[in-house]
């Protein structure tokens, strides 16, 4: 059995507010682990503690009580950071710097420099389809393409584990498609990954396992598709079917339900993810077209 | 050493460090600081420590680098005042600017000649002010002018140009010989001296009563050195005493003084010329000298 | 402080040592983010500026529109030095972390002194480049309004039928004021002070909470920075029996910087020789200052939470 990549032990994050008087626990005797190779999705509507179990976990923030180690090394020791690549939710670069020099930048940070760095900067503005606009500055990107651009920074010392917060955040569906597929191959190439969302569909797709967490609380944990399926239920859905038909099924069901029960009738819609995603591919097929 | 410091409130080590530091740097900064006044690289804090004096001065040293660029700017504003004749204001104003910067000369130099030969000039000429009064301020600013200069050697003692300029009070508006004497007396042996001062301190103290012996014993020998150096004319070093002045003057105290005819200076040369040179004026002080 | 790791997870390259590439990197990318803010624009005014204290026409003597280009050149340079510091050392840090951009850091392999040395070097390199840009600017004009004098006071006192010894001495006062060698020490005193300022307003900027804060107190501290000596003065001379009075002066002293002594090229403008053991001890008590504010500056920022 490998090393866990992350590694969370009975994590508290209590922060102090309005001068020592009350307080906010923020994470709650937390516990859970990232296997290494996995992608772990921790998920939680806003302020349930996700950024702040991240924070701790990178060593930008102590934790209050418990501890936190990455590939065995302890979050603290500034060691344990050669490891990992990090996306903040709503990352902001400097503004000044191209996408180009901006990964310079942070390769340098770690370390790296000349034919290796350059190679790698190449790899992976090709990576996140960001190469048009290597020459660019930040201050003109757009959300999307900062997200992008976020990513390959955190991607450029080649880590073992990829800490995201929000990777799919104020991107549209393709760009979170693209994050997600980028995610998955990640995980193809052995990379750790560890991610947060408070959107359960963005990123069900790609996590091996998933911890809900709900006030700074481990609510439910493990594989998605025990968490996500709901035993007793069965769908159903027909086409072309005549209103008769439907009435009819409704009232065998009445009859000879034996205590099975309707519980949702109606159309289905195509979801407006799904939509979106096919019209803005079937545009793009057409401009590569011509 | 994380252990140890987490176990305290941050402000603790904090406030060790800066008493520590402060503690440590205080005696050197204070050597640091009074070497730095001795080499003049630093003004020296005012000697009376006045209310009046600390506000001015404490104000100026929060100026930080702006000293220089105010010390400018006043000698602009001063300048303006002169333009118009408001003599209390050019005063009042280069009181400031030697006080922001005492060891520049020209600044003292300024300061004395307006006082002591502009303002009274203007008193002179001034017809609005009864007899009484003009006598009144004419002695005002010219005494007030020789303590401005007093100050300035206090801060330059060596200074020539200051002597200068309090010479020319002395001569043009004083007419205090003895006073222009001593001037010229002191300027005399400084470096950076022209050669005339040592002449003219012979001059004015011949018109210094009661040193008329001194005078010429001064006068005399200049002129003994001359002769005596002549086969050197025209070398670097030599000096040229015999002007025309002190040919004059020296016969003069020789008949004052009834030296023996023999041992009285010959009539001057013919081609020893009498004549004087051109002199421009209107110039400022500080750059040119006067006479 | 090091942790058991397994022997064959072991991380590669970072050691827990000082890197010089890293803070490198951080003050070269600092440089270039004050460099793209167009802060160079500024050494355009300052030319500008010159060239107008340089040819006032007004009826000074040529000693005194020398020393006056002198003055206003090497004010605005001091001006500029330690504004600069104040106001970009206070910026950029907060920035940092409201743009988030130092969680992308620090979630790097980089130890926090190495931002913090790399934030304060690279601010102070922008200075010294402009600096010594400053300083040639102003050589160029001093150097041609010199010769410029030169040649003018001469005819004129040549024409007027001076004497040889007077035309020499105005020649002396003239060249006097003209460039001289120990001029790069007073352009150095002017960057000893903005570094000593830069490490102050770092350490400021740990602590405190908005960038307008920072400057504020740090603009403060050196003002009073200035006048302390004088204060403490006062108060012990109108105060000479009360023990209460010089014990607050003396905490006061052990407290407040005393940056006058960093002015000390204003003399050496004026004209007054420099001694080498002097610049070497206000050297060595500039690098003590910003040693010990980097420190009070990593006492916050090394487990600070962002
Ligand atoms: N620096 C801080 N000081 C005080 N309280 C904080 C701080 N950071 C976070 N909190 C509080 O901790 C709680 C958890 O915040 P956190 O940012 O971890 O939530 P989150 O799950 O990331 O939410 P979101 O989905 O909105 O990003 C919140 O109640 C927040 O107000
Ligand atoms: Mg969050």
């Amino acid at each position: 059995m490998s090393v866990p990549a992350v590694e969370v032990t009975n994590l508290t994050k209590v922060f102090p507010v309005s001068l020592r008087k009350e307080y906010v626990v923020a994470v709650d005797n937390l516990s859970f682990q990232v296997n290494a190779g996995e992608v772990y999705g921790l998920i939680g509507p806003n302020g349930s503690g996700k950024s702040t179990s991240m924070k701790v976990v990178l060593g930008l923030m102590a934790p209050t009580e418990g501890e936190t180690r990455i590939f065995g090394v302890s979050s603290r020791d500034v060691r344990a950071r050669n490891d990992i690549g990090f996306l903040p939710e709503n990352p902001y670069f400097y503004k000044h710097l191209s996408g180009a020099e901006t990964l310079k930048f942070y390769g340098k940070l770690c370390g790296m420099r000349g034919r290796d760095l350059k190679d790698r900067i190449g790899e992976l503005l090709e990576l996140v389809g960001l190469e048009h606009a290597k020459d660019r500055r930040l201050g003109g990107y757009s959300k999307g393409m900062l997200q992008r651009i976020g990513l390959a920074q955190a991607l450029i010392q080649r880590p073992r584990l990829v800490i995201l917060d929000e990777p799919t955040a104020g991107v549209d569906p393709v760009g979170s498609r693209q994050i997600r597929d980028l995610i998955l191959k990640l995980k193809e190439d052995g990379i750790s990954v560890f991610l947060c969302s408070h959107l359960l569909e963005q990123v069900q797709e790609v996590c091996d396992e998933v911890g809900i967490i709900f006030e700074g609380r481990m609510r439910r944990e493990g594989k998605l598709e025990d968490l996500v399926s709901i035993g007793n239920q069965t769908s159903l859905v027909l086409e072309n079917a005549s209103s008769e038909l439907v009435d009819k099924i409704e009232r065998l069901i009445e009859t000879e339900g034996d205590g099975a029960e309707l519980v949702e009738k109606g159309n289905p819609r195509t979801t407006l993810e799904r939509m979106f995603i096919r019209i803005a591919s079937s545009e793009k097929q057409e401009k590569e077209e011509n | 050493m994380r252990a140890i410091l987490e176990k305290y409130p941050r402000w603790i080590p904090i406030v060790a460090v800066i008493l520590v530091f402060g503690l440590i740097r205080t005696p050197i900064e204070k050597s640091l600081r009074s070497q730095l006044i001795e080499t003049h690289l630093l003004q020296p804090p005012p000697a009376r420590t006045t209310l009046g004096a600390l506000k001015q001065s404490s104000l100026m040293g929060m100026l930080g680098g702006l000293r220089s660029m105010v010390a400018v700017y006043l000698t602009l504003k001063a300048y303006e005042h002169f333009g118009v004749m408001e003599w209390d204001e050019v005063e009042s104003t280069y009181d400031l600017i030697t006080s922001l910067e005492p060891r520049e000369e020209f600044h003292w130099v300024h300061r004395i000649w307006h006082r002591g030969i502009n303002a009274v000039a203007s008193v002179e000429v001034n017809d609005d002010l009864t007899p009484a009064e003009r006598q009144r301020r004419f002695d005002l600013y010219s005494t007030q002018a020789i303590e401005i200069g007093e100050a300035a050697l206090e801060q330059l003692p060596n200074s020539v140009k200051i002597r200068e300029q309090m010479a020319e009070v002395y001569r043009e508006k004083l007419r205090d010989y003895c006073g222009a004497a001593k001037m010229y007396g002191e300027m005399k042996d400084l470096p950076g001296a022209m050669q005339y001062s040592t002449r003219f301190y012979g001059y004015f103290l011949a018109k210094c009563p009661g040193n008329e012996q001194k005078a010429y014993d001064h006068l005399y020998g200049l002129y003994v050195e001359t002769m005596s150096n002549l086969d050197r004319k025209g070398e670097r070093g030599f000096v040229d005493h015999r002007a025309p002045t002190l040919i004059i003057t020296l016969k003069e105290l020789e008949e004052k003084l009834d030296i023996p005819i023999s041992q009285r200076i010959p009539d001057p040369h013919p081609d020893e010329g009498l004549k004087r040179r051109n002199r421009p004026t209107g110039r400022l002080p500080g750059g040119v000298g006067i006479p | 402080m090091a942790d058991s790791e397994p022997a064959n997870q072991k991380p590669a390259g970072r050691t827990a040592l000082i890197s010089v590439g890293r803070i490198w990197t951080i003050a070269a990318s600092t440089f270039t983010q004050l460099v793209r803010m167009k802060t160079f624009y500024f050494l355009l005014a300052f030319a500008v500026l010159l060239v107008a204290a340089g040819n006032l026409n007004i009826l000074f003597s040529a000693v005194e529109q020398l020393s006056m280009i002198k003055k206003v050149s090497f004010g605005t340079m001091d001006l500029f030095a330690w504004l600069f510091a104040i106001v970009a050392t206070a910026l950029l840090i907060p920035r940092d972390l409201e743009d988030r951009t130092l969680y992308t850091i620090l979630s790097k392999p980089v130890l926090r002194i190495e931002y913090l040395l790399g934030k304060l070097i690279g601010v102070l390199v922008v200075i010294l480049l402009s600096l010594v840009t400053m300083f040639v600017i102003f050589s160029a004009l001093l150097h041609i309004r010199t010769i410029d004098f030169l040649h003018t006071e001469v005819a004129i006192l040549e024409q007027a039928g001076r004497s040889q010894e007077m035309i020499q001495a105005e020649a002396e006062a003239i060249i006097a004021q003209g460039l001289r060698k120990e001029m790069w020490v007073a352009l150095w005193a002017i960057f000893l002070k903005s570094a000593v300022v830069a490490s102050v307003t770092i350490f400021l900027s740990t602590i405190a909470s908005s960038s307008l804060f920072t400057i504020i107190i740090s603009t403060i501290i050196f003002l009073v920075g200035h006048a302390s000596q004088m204060m403490i003065d006062f108060w012990k001379d109108q105060f000479v029996d009360n023990i209460v009075v010089k014990m607050l002066a003396g905490l006061f002293r052990i407290i407040v910087p005393d940056y006058q002594i960093f002015s000390f090229y204003e003399g050496i403008i004026l004209g007054e020789k420099v001694l080498p053991h002097l610049v070497w001890s206000m050297t060595g008590m500039s690098l003590f200052y910003v040693g010990v504010f980097l420190l009070l500056g990593l006492l916050v920022f090394f487990d600070k939470e962002f």
